[in-house]
């Protein structure tokens, strides 16, 4: 145990503002710069009496401010044009005017933030309650109505009688030393304190609890799964209404689907390669959804160039290239009866399929083998 | 302490101030004339533009008096003159009207609609010609009572330094307020929005009321720092004074953005054909950069230019930027007003100058006339020595 | 009256104070025990959150359709509550920013009592949307994060700009409340001998020893927040006008809603503070630093802002009448001459004419009459909001679907609770926290700054 106190600083206490503001002066006039005066509100013009230069926070400000727009600005064009672009009111993607507001509330959301947490915990480096000056009669004072200097001991001119004189020399009452207290010096706080870490266990389990617990429990309760429970058939559940029990009802007979067009040719490819004609001219469009429609569709057995190098790795049998004279001589008509009836192993395309999509795939497929197949009249 | 302990010696302005005025004036009439006489639509055009922004010096200015009045600040105080005298160019409004009134069927179509455009027509309780010419001579005359009115008892003040008179000019500013309110908003819809009669904006009233606030502070701060920089005014007058100033330019600076953006944005979001045409026609051909130059010259610059604390009490920074928003204000009118004339784009040419040089030389006659005339400070007003004492 | 002296600047605090009677006036009531006039009417407002509870309750295990909103009035009491209890809160700010940056000094005596409001009514708000939605457990998804349907939020929507605004209008709020409260509590730390109140208060204050190189920034960052709040405060009653104003609604979308709302807003939030301070500085006997003179200025105020409500009224109706547009003129002639007409003239009655009376001094300064127009005129603005909303959508295109709404009983439980809600809050607040700022009024008190003689 240490015995012999360490001096802090030396207090002084005044009545008025005016002598604390001299107080101030002569301070700065006599070259102490660990001191400071505790006043219970700002006083006009101690700033300048102490010469403190002029306070940086607005810099914080300003950075954070600017952050703050830049990062909502990116993030709302990130969501809104990239990730997850949607057509809103018939507005653009990236609906800057529209994005004010928000881009707006974040800016002064983080500077606001940035500012207070910089001033409290880096500027003064609170929370601070074992600073010696706590609990002293001193404090109790400047809080009031009186205000107050201290002149410090790390202070390099510091000196106790000289500082004293000082305090005197500008008419200080209540002149006093102030020591650290011995606790503040010597205790220190470990993190691994069993109290510390029980407390941790705690907050752990009643967390992971709590959330576990209401995703999948209360969330599953009245009323919150009124939602969920609803009075309606879904689809594969049984029936209760009809006699067969099934819940999933065919169409009535004779029921047609919108856009459906009977297929006349089924089972006779080489017929409809004489009589279908392709309605669908080439045209940058229908290239465009055919190759899409393709890489989707065809391109996993047939390759991306239809020359036959599948990516199923032999899983399913490799298809021939469709650059090969056979399907170069065919007609459109031909294909098509491909992809709506299937041949060997491929299976029909037809419900993948639209009509119009299995003719731009075939303008597309012309397309691939036109390019692998070029002529020398092509070139000029 | 009382008031008469604030020490004042008149200073003439420099004759040269007479001589930059006449010129001014004088080059400005010439082009103005034969702006006229080239092409009398265009011309017209302008002039109304050279009006609304005459209105806005010369009413704002009034407003920003009678506001003080209000609000009982001190610092403008003493400067307080400075508002007064550029509100006394609300005599010469007549000059820049009457023009106008002679030559309303030129400008303005619903003076004679289409038989077949029923909205004009239905409009034609308001939107008539006999109705017009009320309404703004009436506006003037209400201009004219307010400004003898409140300048009369700020006058008699310097020699009876007599409070009662603060007093009952505290009582006509509140009186004014109304008013202002209303014949601002009237003036806007009447001069600036029936130009095109088929759109309407219930903010219109207010977009113009922000922007003039902001020419007449401008002016006033031009002058107010000129003057005070070379001392014209009392001693002891402290930067901080600059500062409400700065700040108050800067204020207005934000109020006007806010008020375009929520125009803009709620047309643009409704997106009504009746509301939206307007805008669309500020954004054919180059129409198109000089509504993109809009909120740059209105809004980011004097922003940025007047954000941090140092800069609003810099004399040479406000006065560059002062100067800034009057060549804004009228950079807003134009935008307001030209796209009903020139429809793909705009075609500068001589006959734009005219205007703002025979205002300025206006402004100028106008306030060396009324500082030789008066003091240059309020001398017996009660808050003067409190303005002189300002500090943050 | 006496004739004004203009040549002084009129004290902020009615005669002479030493610096310790204000601290002792200040607090205590937070170092005596409340009183049985305390406890009844805390009785009160909790018997009405009570309610609040109750009706919540019924809302939230029955659904929205325990009220009365049915198409085509989709928005009705939820919402007109949201954007009332907003408005409410908009005074503080106004008082606590605005007024700080024009440095009007009678703002000390009431800003840390409307800060409080602010956070309060801003808490209420903020229920209601959530109570609006009627399964308020989804609201989690009104956030922008990266979620499992890896859907975004839709950032053009109005509604969700009021997520963002009233967030960070709370946040800002509570944090300049804060900022504003650390001296008191430390002035309130040395005060006290209470061993637990001890604890709390140096938790709190954190550690603050007044220290003027602390002061220095704390002054700056005072006015960055001020400066932050007053662009905040007015678009927070923006977003929510744009709420209504961007639809294409005949009586909603209208340019001049933004600010519109926030001038009834601040409005509003004056007539509540006026209401509320009259109480507190009668029953704390704060009457020399709340003084008649504050009162009188909070009046004008609602005389300035109550003459723009109506203006906007005004223009309105005549822009209406303008535009030639068919259902905006019919949109304004049901408002006045439709079913509810009676709302609509009382709002009126209550906004427009009844503060025109501040126009006598006589009237500004005398405490009863300036009360019940407080509560006129709040009982005005919660209608405004009702007309806007209720009439609006209750004739829209459709002429076969017109219907008139009428509130439920649960309607009533919601709108009555949140007051009960409110007011616990504030009966709370008195006894928890200075209702007025130790530090700035003592920084206001006559000889409390240095006299500005040469050195």
């Amino acid at each position: 145990m240490m015995s012999e106190k360490i001096l802090y600083s030396y207090t002084g206490i005044f009545d008025t503002p005016d002598e604390v503001t001299h107080a101030a002066e002569e301070a700065v006039k006599q070259g102490y710069t660990k001191y400071d005066v505790n006043t219970p509100y700002p006083l006009h013009g101690m700033n300048k009496a102490m010469k403190l230069p002029a306070s940086k926070l607005g810099y914080v400000a300003l950075i954070f401010g600017l952050s703050g727009t830049l990062g909502a600005l990116l993030s709302l064009w990130w969501v809104s044009a990239i990730d997850y672009p949607l057509v809103i009111g018939g507005k653009p993607f990236f609906s800057f005017p529209a994005y004010i507001p928000v881009i707006f509330e974040v800016t002064v959301l983080s500077a606001a933030i940035a500012t207070v947490l910089a001033m409290l915990f880096f500027f003064f480096k609170l929370p601070n309650n074992a600073h010696p000056l706590h609990a002293t009669d001193y404090m109790k004072k400047v809080s009031n109505d009186k205000y107050g200097i201290v002149i410090q001991a790390e202070d390099p001119i510091f000196d106790e009688a000289s500082v004293r004189k000082f305090l005197e020399s500008v008419h200080a009452k209540d002149i006093n030393a102030v020591y650290w207290a011995e606790e503040e010096i010597t205790h220190k706080h470990k993190i691994f304190e069993p109290k510390f870490l029980t407390f941790l266990l705690v907050v752990v389990i009643l967390t992971s609890g709590t959330t576990y617990f209401t995703l999948n429990k209360l969330m599953f309760m009245l009323p919150f799964n009124w939602m969920m429970e609803q009075q309606k058939q879904n689809p594969q559940q049984k029936s209760l209404v009809f006699a067969d029990g099934f819940g999933m009802r065919k169409p009535v007979e004779g029921t047609i689907a919108r856009g459906f067009l009977p297929y006349a040719f089924k089972g006779q490819p080489d017929l409809a390669g004489e009589k279908l004609i392709n309605p669908i001219p080439i045209s940058k469009e229908s290239l465009q959804l055919g190759q899409t429609k393709f890489d989707i569709y065809c391109s996993p057995c047939h390759g991306y160039q239809g020359e036959g190098n599948s990516r199923l790795r032999g899983q399913y049998p490799n298809p021939p290239s469709l650059h090969s004279e056979k399907v170069r001589t065919w007609s459109d008509g031909r294909i098509f009866a491909v992809l709506t009836d299937g041949q060997n192993v491929m299976p029909s395309y037809s419900t993948q399929l639209s009509v119009d999509e299995r003719w731009a795939v075939i303008n597309y497929v012309r397309a691939l083998q036109r390019a692998l197949n070029a002529k020398e009249s092509d070139l000029q | 302490m009382i008031s008469s302990s604030v020490e004042y010696r008149k200073k003439e302005l420099p004759s040269k101030v007479q001589t930059i005025g006449l010129g001014l004036l004088l080059v400005g009439l010439l082009i103005v004339v034969l702006g006229y006489l080239v092409n009398p639509e265009r011309s017209a055009y302008n002039n109304i533009i050279g009006l609304t922004f005459l209105i806005s010096i010369a009413v704002g200015s009034l407003f920003f008096v009678t506001i003080e009045f209000l609000s009982g600040a001190v610092w403008s105080t003493p400067f307080r003159r400075v508002g007064e005298f550029l509100s006394s160019t609300v005599w010469v409004l007549p000059l820049l009207f009457i023009p106008l009134l002679l030559n309303v069927n030129t400008i303005f179509h619903w003076t004679h609609p289409a038989p077949a455009d029923k909205t004009l027509i239905d409009k034609a309780p308001y939107l008539n010609v006999n109705f017009f010419i009320v309404r703004v001579i009436v506006f003037w005359l209400i201009w004219l009572l307010f400004y003898y009115l409140i300048i009369k008892n700020s006058r008699k003040q310097d020699q009876t330094r007599d409070q009662y008179l603060t007093k009952k000019n505290i009582k006509l500013s509140a009186i004014f307020m109304p008013l202002f309110a209303l014949t601002i908003s009237f003036t806007a819809i009447d001069w600036l929005m029936s130009i095109e009669p088929h759109w309407f904006s219930t903010i219109f009233g207010v977009y113009y009321f922000s922007g003039t606030i902001l020419a007449a502070l401008a002016v006033g701060a031009i002058f107010i720092v000129l003057l005070n920089e070379r001392g014209f005014f009392v001693k002891g007058i402290h930067t901080d004074s600059y500062y409400s100033l700065g700040a108050l330019i800067f204020a207005f600076t934000n109020f006007w953005a806010y008020i375009a953006f929520s125009q803009f944005l709620l047309i643009w979001y409704a997106n009504l054909p009746e509301e939206t045409f307007w805008f669309l026609a500020r954004w054919e051909g180059n129409w198109k950069f000089f509504s993109v130059g809009l909120i740059v010259v209105h809004f980011l610059v004097p922003y940025i230019g007047l954000l941090s604390q140092p800069s609003k009490m810099n004399p040479k920074r406000l006065i560059f930027m002062s100067g800034w928003i009057l060549f804004a204000h009228y950079y807003d009118l134009y935008w307001l007003v030209m796209p009903n004339f020139f429809k793909d784009g705009i075609p500068l040419s001589w006959i734009e100058l005219g205007f703002p040089l025979l205002i300025a030389g206006l402004m100028i006659l106008v306030f060396y006339y009324q500082a030789k005339k008066n003091n240059l400070v309020p001398i017996g007003d009660p808050k003067l020595k409190r303005g002189i004492d300002f500090r943050l | 009256m006496s004739t004004i002296d203009y040549t002084r600047e009129l004290s902020v605090l009615e005669g002479k104070h030493a610096l310790r009677e204000l601290d002792d006036l200040i607090a205590k009531p937070l170092e005596t025990k409340p009183d049985k006039k305390f406890y009844i009417a805390l009785a009160i407002t909790l018997s009405m959150t009570g309610l609040f509870v109750l009706g919540l309750a019924l809302t939230f295990y029955y659904g929205i359709g325990m009220w009365g909103n049915n198409i085509p009035v989709a928005w009705a009491f939820d919402i007109v509550n949201f954007v009332f209890w907003v408005g409410i809160g908009h005074a503080g700010t106004l008082i606590s920013a605005i007024l700080f940056l024009f440095r009007q000094k009678w703002r000390t005596g009431i800003a840390r009592f409307a800060e409080g409001m602010t956070v309060f009514a801003v808490m209420t708000a903020g229920l209601f949307p959530l109570i609006h939605v009627g399964r308020p457990w989804l609201a989690g998804y009104l956030f922008p994060y990266p979620n499992q349907h890896s859907v975004w939020v839709n950032f053009t929507s109005p509604l969700l700009w009021d997520v963002f605004a009233v967030s960070t209008y709370l946040t800002v709020s509570l944090i300049f409340w804060y900022v504003g409260l650390i001296p008191d509590l430390a002035t309130l730390r040395e005060r006290t001998n209470h061993k637990i109140k001890k604890v709390v208060y140096s938790i709190f204050s954190l550690g603050w020893r007044f220290s003027n190189r602390h002061w220095h920034h704390y002054e700056m960052v005072y006015l960055i927040l001020a400066g932050f709040a007053t662009p905040l405060v007015l678009s927070v009653h923006t977003i929510v006008s744009f709420d209504f104003a961007v639809s294409v609604i005949p009586g909603w979308h209208t340019t001049i809603f933004p600010p519109y709302f926030v001038a009834g807003a601040v409005f509003s939030g004056f007539a509540m503070v006026q209401n509320v301070l009259i109480m507190i500085r009668k029953i704390f006997n704060y009457e020399h630093i709340i003084t008649v003179d504050t009162l009188e200025k909070m009046n004008k105020i609602m005389l300035l802002t109550g003459s723009m409500v109506g203006y906007a009224y005004a223009m309105e109706f005549f822009i209406a009448w303008y535009s030639g547009v068919e259902a905006e003129r019919f949109a304004f002639l049901n408002r006045a001459m439709g079913p509810y007409a009676w709302a609509y003239w009382i709002m009126v009655t209550c906004n427009v004419v009844s503060p025109q009376l501040f126009w006598f001094k006589k009237i500004r300064r005398t405490i009863p009459v300036m009360f019940v127009i407080a509560i006129f005129v709040n009982i005005g603005m919660w209608l405004e909001r009702f007309v806007i909303i209720v009439t609006s959508l209750s004739r829209d295109f459709l002429p076969s679907s017109w219907a008139y709404y009428k509130p439920t009983l649960v309607d009533g439980m919601i709108l009555i609770g949140s007051f009960g809600f409110f007011f616990t809050w504030i009966l709370l607040f008195t006894k928890a926290l200075p209702v007025v700022s130790m530090a700035e009024v003592k920084a206001v008190v006559d000889g409390a700054q240095p006299s500005h003689k040469e050195h």
